[in-house]
């Protein structure tokens, strides 16, 4: 190789661009292409199941008020986190979460295996004005949850999706819906999300026989 | 990872270090043609500013070369070259296994200390004062405060008080930790306003507070319904966690439309489960922790 090649590269920024545009994707190909395409591939563990017609729409409201840019959804595999929060999380665990809610920013604690820590009148009057319950928390308040009745229609429409995508929902899962959701509130909705989070947290004797709702595996 | 995405990862990594490699080593030994006045020949700015040729510090070089060093022995060493382990067999989990271990062992004699004493002798211990208060601020101080002295609103009780839904000994501290506690006071609405009315005067006039006499002597043949978990004293009965309502502690509040709410609507008090959140040893810790608060120090313990 000559001297005169890299004279070229110099000399022409268009050139320059496109040879450090390769350089720099290595990383990002050689990181992100093969766990992206094996996450295809990934399969729930027994006890994960899709979300019931309540959780999901507890889901989407978590994912619209934006909770996950303040909560991680990701015990991470350190002790000092499965000390304070439980064993760590698995990517299988997150197999129906579309988007998943690992997140990135814990301005608040993590959540991921929430579910149980507190009772449901708890998580409504900390939802209403966190401030109620722990007085230093900076966290906003959302009572408007409270005031908005879920629509069944839209719930069915959005399982629907999400059978297209491969989640195993059967009809009657689907017809069963408007029952589920009758009469609830997004802020019932967004409860009975956070009390399905992680199942390691749910009272053992309530439900043994039956596999706890996505999300939650079992311990991984 | 399968075997063709892991020699995908080779390839990049084996193509991405060739390459740096090559030129780092290729890099100094260039042949650049070089004017007589020692320049590369290329100007900017009409001649003013023009290109020397100069060789590369020392410095830069070591440091560069350290890097692929680094580089290297760190793929020999850890996982990242495809799905090879690395020589040391590291793993995150591993790693993680490794610390809970280190740490079991440092707590391990303390821990086999305080489980061979009762909660009542553990809680004038020190060393098990400062853990019980980490534990309890990180798990129970979202509802009981994090000076344990509880929240109205919720129901959850005041620890500081000495006053036991579910008694206070050791033992029943323990089991409300470990199994948690399920409140359930049930709606009387079906009695009908003016019953629940009667019922609240009555239940202010339990613990001598201000209220209608006349409404209260009402109440009283009502009680009998209450009589069932409250006592016919209204005293409670900490088998069932039915509150004490001759006393001046309340759980949800004194106040005549509290307890007017209490009645007509019920409560649920619901507090979780501890284990396996935290494990039988933490939880004995708590327990003595949550003890101590309304057990300041006793005559044994001065």
């Amino acid at each position: 190789m000559a001297y005169k090649h890299f004279e070229a590269i110099e000399k022409h920024a268009g050139l320059l661009g496109i040879l450090i545009a390769i350089m720099v994707s290595i990383g990002g190909l050689a990181e992100i292409t093969p766990l992206f395409m094996e996450a295809h591939s990934l399969k729930p563990p027994p006890g994960v199941l899709p979300y019931d017609p309540l959780r999901l729409a507890g889901k989407d409201v978590y994912v619209r008020e934006g909770c996950y840019l303040c909560h991680s959804q990701m015990i991470r595999a350190l002790r000092f986190e499965t000390e304070r929060y439980g064993h760590y999380s698995t990517a299988a665990e997150s197999v129906y979460d579309r988007p998943f809610q690992w997140g990135s920013k814990r301005t608040g604690p993590d959540l991921a295996r929430v579910g149980g820590k507190y009772s449901d009148q708890w998580h409504r009057l900390h939802l209403m004005n966190p401030r109620q319950l722990v007085p230093p928390s900076n966290m906003p308040g959302y009572p408007w949850l409270a005031e908005n009745k879920l629509d069944a229609a839209d719930i069915q429409a959005r399982m629907r999706t999400l059978r297209r995508l491969g989640d195993p929902y059967s009809d009657a899962d689907i017809a069963g819906a408007p029952a589920a959701v009758k009469g609830k509130t997004e802020m019932d909705a967004l409860i009975a999300y956070l009390q399905g989070l992680g199942i390691r947290n749910e009272p053992l004797a309530k439900n043994p026989a039956t596999p706890t709702p996505a999300s939650q595996g079992g311990a991984p | 990872m399968s075997a063709g995405w892991s020699l995908w990862v080779m390839g990049l990594i084996v193509f991405n270090l060739g390459i740096t490699l090559f030129l780092f080593l290729w890099g100094p030994r260039a042949k650049i043609p070089t004017l007589p006045d020692g320049t590369s020949g290329h100007v900017w700015a009409h001649g003013t500013l023009r290109e020397g040729i100069r060789r590369l510090p020392r410095w830069w070089l070591l440091f560069s070369a350290s890097m692929f060093a680094v580089g290297f022995v760190y793929l020999a060493l850890y996982p990242g070259f495809g799905n090879a382990r690395g020589m040391l067999g590291w793993t995150s989990r591993g790693q993680l296994a490794r610390d809970v271990a280190a740490n079991n062992a440092k707590l391990d004699d303390a821990m086999k200390d305080f489980a061979s004493y009762t909660v009542e002798q553990v809680a004038y211990d020190p060393a098990a004062q400062q853990m019980g208060r980490v534990l309890f601020q990180d798990n129970c101080a979202a509802c009981h405060g994090r000076a344990g002295t509880g929240n109205p609103l919720l129901g959850a009780p005041n620890l500081t008080d000495n006053d036991w839904l579910y008694g206070g000994d050791g033992n029943a501290i323990t089991a409300s930790i470990h199994d948690g506690r399920n409140g359930v006071m049930p709606p009387w609405a079906s009695l009908g306003e003016d019953n629940v009315n009667h019922l609240v005067q009555y239940v202010l006039s339990l613990s001598g507070a201000p209220h209608d006499a006349a409404m209260a002597a009402a109440g009283k043949p009502l009680f009998a319904t209450c009589a069932a978990c409250h006592g016919a004293d209204g005293k409670g009965n900490q088998a069932l966690g039915a509150p004490n309502l001759t006393d001046h502690i309340w759980l949800y509040g004194g106040s005549v439309a509290d307890i007017h709410r209490t009645i007509h609507d019920g409560r649920q008090g619901h507090m979780p489960a501890w284990s396996p959140r935290l494990s039988d040893d933490q939880i004995h810790v708590l327990a003595a922790y949550v003890y101590r608060l309304s057990h300041p120090a006793d005559a044994s313990h001065p």
